[in-house]
């Protein structure tokens, strides 16, 4: 006698810019097949964000259960957002190692890590170990990284 | 005011030593100057570990909305693991099966892999 499978989550991972959360694609498509009223998940997502500066990618995390309920977890910005803001840079590289875009400074670093720490999934490591990811990013961007 | 003032640096004048041994005073004046002057350089050299200024502003990294800028503090204000972390990681040497040896030994089998498809290729 088998139990009846329960249906999964839907897990929909997305980057949206803070504030700016719209019907139109590319979030109304990936949350419309999934069973979600778009227009629902934007109202409360731009709630949520209002005390961030509008226009900044923020990573969702949104899980839809099988009665169709949805829940979603905001994080901070992208690493490499961050780090092309404060280089003044448009894009990485091409060719990491290789080619240098721009040069960075160890307080930038350590500032870029503060702002990381305050996610949820990285609240269990040191900033020490934080900054080493940072500067990791910051080598595959092309940036170089001074003391 | 003025006239009593005047008056009194002009006896001071008159009877200060430093007109009677003027140039000892004088150079041992100047050479204490230079002396600190010197050490306050070479010390505020050895003190900047960063090449960023305090209180440069890191421009994009207030994305909060009515956030103030962020501006860089003086180096001391940092952690100190800071300044190592673009050093190559040491690892101390804990005899054999020791976390060293596992690093050493990885890093070892790792180049050796990649010369050998490098090999391939030729």
């Amino acid at each position: 006698m088998s139990k009846a499978l329960k249906a999964k989550d839907q897990l929909v991972r997305i980057l949206i810019p803070a504030g700016k959360a719209a019907p139109t694609p590319p979030v109304g498509p990936a949350l419309g097949a999934r069973g979600v009223k778009s227009m629902d998940f934007c109202k409360e997502f731009n709630a949520r964000t209002a005390h961030i500066e509008p226009g900044v990618p923020t990573p969702t995390l949104i899980t839809v259960e099988p009665d169709r309920t949805f829940s979603f977890i905001t994080k901070t910005p992208p690493t490499t957002y961050l780090l092309k803001k404060t280089a003044g840079i448009e894009k990485g590289t091409g060719r990491p190692g290789h080619e240098v875009t721009g040069t960075i400074s160890l307080k930038h670093v350590y500032e870029v890590a503060k702002i990381k720490a305050k996610d949820a999934h990285l609240k269990h490591l040191k900033l020490e170990s934080i900054a080493s990811t940072v500067v990791g990013t910051a080598k595959s961007l092309g940036l170089q990284v001074v003391p | 005011m003025s006239f009593l003032a005047l008056s009194r640096s002009s006896i001071r004048q008159a009877f200060s030593p430093c007109l009677a041994r003027g140039y000892a005073a004088k150079s041992s004046n100047t050479e204490r100057v230079l002396n600190v002057s010197a050490k306050d350089t070479s010390a505020a050299e050895e003190k900047t570990l960063s090449s960023c200024p305090p209180g440069t502003i890191l421009e994009g990294l207030n994305y909060l909305k009515g956030q103030p800028p962020v501006i860089a503090l003086p180096d001391d204000e940092y952690p100190p693991w800071l300044w190592d972390l673009m050093k190559p990681k040491v690892y101390e040497d804990d005899g054999p099966g020791g976390k060293a040896e596992k690093k050493r030994l990885r890093r070892e089998n790792q180049q050796r892999i990649k010369d050998q498809n490098f090999m391939k290729t030729q």
